[in-house]
């Protein structure tokens, strides 16, 4: 009988996927309605989220709950690797999707631009916090026809350096204020040392990418494309000068990284401040090895920062409790005590700019030899550069895993491959290359 | 002296096979940190205990394990029959239409699988399967690969047999049962172990179907041990060289199939 | 359907021979009738639809946009190449491989058997996650074993030419093992009368392989080199995890492409062609073994 039932079902459901595949998905991204005062929250959300944001959700949904007796919040770990796997097939196929998922700030635009109607448009409720944000995780939530997303964590770069190797070099860290300083510096301590100035995975371009958001661009500028700019083109000569004096220390992948960190083969690493949680995590016996000054500038006085990873909260159309939905994110993220539990207790950096005032913020870190780290990382979150970012960056970064590695392995000369790196993503997008 | 040689090479040929997953094991006794030394340990450590309570509290590997143990039995069975009956019917019968199931059956063997993945997410969410056992146990138990492999071995099972048994008087289902099977085990230890492994590793499916932690299939959870800003990897090893055991188990009791299919003695063309 | 047939209550007879005709029809679904069901409910409509969504063009209409498009993309023609390479040299080695390694495990004066056919098959169980982390540490350029071993200071993941060595290797060493296990099952349904009467023939071990034992496997043989073109036109996993397809494109497979442009860059009507690209292909390169295998006994 259910057998019956379960076949009948299905050849329904054939009948109407297909028409789902057929048809046309909704052009435009609804709307959250404000929802009216007086209405009384109800019913139940589910959220997808991984690591330790999920730890965070899952901390604080009971508190939610308490104080809004009769409503559930029910926070699945999806784990982090081919977490979009499951939201892709999920925007794709129209359904499964819980009412809330994580999303890195990378990922936003390419699901809002290429699901138009798969995520919920926040601008009318969300708008009035713009000023609280972190301007660079705002842009990257938001495009032309709305936001998609209320950010989260925000993940200001900086310097971390080995303390023990710049004192053998006799080079003090204060001292390096641009990217030519800290060219000097490497060579100096490789001398001294024989250790490499950083860890790169150079068959990857976030390296390129984090030094492109530091300046200020992203891989497309007022819808054209820009990956072959002047300001990518410095940023890619950057790095193969630093290569060409064999600065780099190439590892593959995360493990790579973590691994020779741990082996102390590099004397710093430009990353974001959540690097903070896998020193102090992977390599307990390093404690008081480490400092963090600001990243190197280009130019004396241009941004000493950039951003590299970060995450933010969406709502997606499948959702059935709108209200609920929101109440919860603004709850979550448009607040002080929140943000700030966040960043005591799972290490998550605020991107609302009042909670950086707190008190926290100013404690010494003795791993860090005593150095507030959280306060320099702080200062630079509303110095990080927004930059446009697009539906295509992921076609964008594919073609540049192919023109990164050229220069930096392969010696081919920086603006030869971007240039081609642009035009190929321009035909494929049928964008502009931007003059 | 040549079968000494011989014994020899395959001797090496099995370190080298092994050499990676005795590495695993290693790892999985190690403090995470220590396999980034250089070079990575090759003697296990002392950290097993702590590694394997790790793994319970973070992933529920006990529940996770179970989960996968019987979902892959039941898979197992069920497949199985589907199988080698269709390889039978296929291999053995002329009928209408068999051209177009062999057809149907290949096409599902060479398309790939990931753009199937939306469609088939549809339907199963369409009929509200979404989160169920049954959603990563069904629709795959029509094996393509396992069906082509019974078909390949029932080619050549004479045909001389299955005429005295008819002309025994036996049914079709009968003759199936009682004289190809037991002639064709070596190739049913095969397809057991195949269709087990088959289901025990698959990742990206289950992974799209189940997003309650209670149902988790050992794949799905031993990718949550992967985060943004830490990988817990010595779990990894251990979860990986635990989940390895079922399938072993199941490899040694199946592979002496293949011997006892030599004392069947019944094939004779 | 004949007015008896529609009555079988009349039809007096019991016995397995009585309506021939309709047990000839009949019968034979019964065997293959549940595989045809759950693949006619489960598979025909995902496989229509992505067939479908291969022909669907930007306006909404049906053409063959998308394919046009596959045979002036450098990415994608990368990849078959680089498919082919891996179907040209890897292939032909691992199932050689795995007959010899077959054949000199089902010889009955081997001593330890279960064991090392356990040791050989151990590879293929191995959980993906844990093959690629391991992979990474074993071909790490500087302290990883197999340059230890080897002596050697071989970038085995960056440079393109090793990268391809590093990835041909890491499949055989996976999938080697297990086409020998089925090959074995193929040798031991063969049967010890003829093994012996191969061995008492007279000519040496090597004949009776080729002459006796080899024709045998041919069903066996043919599915595990139709499987393992099916593999590598699919190939997916060990580039994913050890490489990403990279450096450049070097270790690029179809698959993968088809993975990056469908889940990463979201076109999934491209996707779809990809993937019929790649049916067609291994449709068309099974034909030829089938064809080159000969006649099959059916």
């Amino acid at each position: 009988m259910k057998t019956t039932h379960v076949i009948a079902a299905l050849t329904a459901g054939l009948t109407l996927s297909a028409c789902a595949t057929g048809g046309a998905p909704a052009k435009e991204a609804p709307k959250l309605a404000q929802p009216s005062a007086a209405a009384k929250l109800s019913g139940k959300i589910e959220i997808w989220s991984w690591d330790v944001a999920a730890k965070a959700l899952q901390r604080l949904a009971p508190e939610f709950e308490k104080e809004h007796p009769g409503v559930e919040v029910d926070v699945r770990d999806i784990g982090y690797d081919n977490a979009y796997d499951k939201i892709t097939v999920g925007l794709k196929s129209g359904s499964g999707l819980p009412d809330v998922i994580t999303l890195e700030d990378t990922a936003i635009a390419g699901y809002a631009e290429n699901f138009p109607g798969g995520l919920v448009d926040l601008t009318p409720v969300a708008a009035k916090y713009k000023a609280d944000f972190d301007p660079a995780k705002w842009a990257a939530a938001s495009n032309a026809k709305g936001l998609y997303a209320l950010p989260w964590d925000s993940a200001p770069v900086g310097l971390f350096y080995r303390r023990d190797y710049f004192q053998q070099a006799g080079v003090d860290p204060e001292s390096v204020a641009t990217w030519d300083d800290l060219v000097k510096a490497g060579e100096k301590i490789k001398q001294a040392t024989g250790k490499r100035l950083f860890v790169s995975d150079l068959t990857n371009p976030a390296a390129f990418t984090t030094l492109l958001q530091q300046l200020g661009q992203g891989y497309v500028k007022n819808g054209e494309v820009a990956v072959a700019s002047p300001a990518a083109v410095r940023a890619l000569t950057l790095l193969k000068t630093l290569k060409d004096k064999d600065l780099l220390q190439n590892e593959k992948g995360w493990d790579g990284r973590v691994s020779a960190t741990k082996q102390g083969k590099a004397a710093t690493q430009p990353t974001a401040a959540w690097w903070t949680g896998t020193l102090t995590g992977e390599m307990p016996e390093l404690s008081g090895k480490f400092g963090v000054i600001p990243l190197p500038a280009f130019d004396p006085g241009g941004a000493r920062t950039s951003a590299n990873g970060g995450s933010a909260l969406s709502i997606t159309a499948q959702t059935r409790n709108q209200d609920l939905a929101w109440a919860f994110m603004e709850w979550l993220l448009a607040g002080k005590d929140r943000q700030v539990s966040m960043m005591r207790t799972e290490s998550l950096f605020p991107a609302y700019l009042p909670a950086l005032a707190d008190p926290y913020f100013d404690e010494p870190q003795p791993y860090f030899g005593g150095q507030k780290v959280n306060r320099l990382f702080a200062d630079q979150v509303r110095h990080i550069p927004p930059v446009e970012l697009s539906g295509d960056d992921k076609q964008a970064e594919e073609l540049l895993k192919k023109a990164v590695p050229g220069v930096l392995l392969n010696g081919a000369d920086p603006r030869t491959a971007l240039d081609e790196a642009a035009r190929q993503l321009a035909a494929a997008t049928e964008r502009k290359v931007a003059s | 002296m040549r079968r000494a040689l011989v014994a020899a090479v395959l001797a090496v040929g099995a370190v080298v096979s092994v050499l990676p997953f005795y590495w695993m094991v290693v790892a999985a006794t190690h403090d995470g940190g220590e396999l980034f030394a250089s070079p990575p340990p090759f003697l296990p450590g002392a950290e097993l205990m702590a590694n394997l309570a790790r793994l319970e509290e973070s992933v529920h590997f006990g529940r996770v394990l179970a989960t996968s143990v019987w979902t892959a039995l039941v898979y197992t069975a069920l497949s199985s029959l589907v199988s080698a009956m269709c390889g039978y019917g296929l291999a053995k019968y002329r009928f209408r239409g068999r051209g177009v199931l062999l057809g149907a059956v290949l096409a599902t063997m060479m398309i790939p699988f990931q753009v199937l993945l939306v469609p088939l997410f549809q339907m199963m969410a369409s009929v509200g399967w979404v989160d169920t056992y049954q959603s990563i146990v069904i629709p795959f138990l029509a094996n393509s690969f396992g069906i082509f492999l019974m078909r390949q071995a029932f080619l050549g099972f004479p045909d001389a047999l299955l005429e005295s048994g008819r002309l025994d008087g036996a049914g079709d289902l009968r003759i199936f049962y009682r004289i190809v099977l037991p002639c064709v085990r070596p190739q049913l230890g095969a397809l057991v172990i195949f269709t087990f492994m088959s289901q025990w590793n698959a990742f990206i499916w289950p992974l799209l179907m189940l997003n309650s932690e209670e149902r988790y299939t050992v794949p799905v959870a031993l990718n949550h041990l992967i985060g943004l800003s830490h990988v817990d990897y010595a779990g990894l090893m251990l979860g990986a060289f635990l989940a390895t055991l079922p399938l072993m188990l199941v490899f040694l009791l199946f592979q002496r199939q293949f011997v006892s299919g030599l004392l069947g003695g019944a094939v004779k063309s | 359907m004949t007015a008896a047939h529609s009555a079988p209550v009349a039809a007096p007879a019991v016995g397995p021979r009585a309506p021939a005709a309709w047990r000839r029809r009949t019968v034979p679904w019964v065997f293959a009738g549940p595989a045809a069901a759950l693949l006619g409910l489960f598979f025909a409509y995902p496989l229509a639809a992505s067939l479908l969504q291969s022909l669907q063009t930007e306006d909404g209409g049906l053409g063959f946009g998308h394919y046009a498009r596959l045979a002036g993309d450098p990415s994608f023609l990368r990849s078959l190449l680089n498919a082919g390479l891996i179907l040209v040299v890897q292939v032909p080695v691992m199932i050689g491989v795995a007959t010899v390694l077959a054949y000199a495990l089902n010889q009955s004066w081997l001593r330890f058997r279960a064991t090392l056919r356990a040791a050989y098959f151990l590879p293929a169980v191995t959980t993906l996650v844990a093959y690629a982390v391991v992979f990474r540490v074993l071909l790490r350029t500087e302290g990883g074993a197999v340059n230890q071993v080897l002596g050697t200071q071989v970038d085995w993941l960056n440079d393109p030419f090793w990268a391809r060595v590093a990835l041909i290797g890491s499949i055989t060493w996976r999938w080697a093992g297990y086409n020998a296990v089925i090959l074995l099952a193929g040798l031991q349904a063969i049967g010890r009368e003829q093994h012996e009467a191969a061995a008492i023939d007279g000519a040496g071990p090597l004949t009776a392989f080729t002459r006796v034992i080899l024709p045998q496997l041919k069903p066996v043989l043919l599915f595990c080199s139709i499987t393992s073109t099916i593999g590598t036109l699919q190939l997916f996993d060990e580039p994913m995890v050890l490489t990403g397809g990279g450096p450049g494109d070097a270790t690029l497979t179809p698959i993968l492409y088809l993975y990056q442009v469908g889940f990463r860059q979201f076109d999934f009507g491209y996707a779809a062609a990809i993937a019929w690209a790649v049916v067609v292909l291994i449709g068309g390169l099974s034909w030829l073994q089938f064809r080159y295998v000969g006649r099959e006994r059916a």
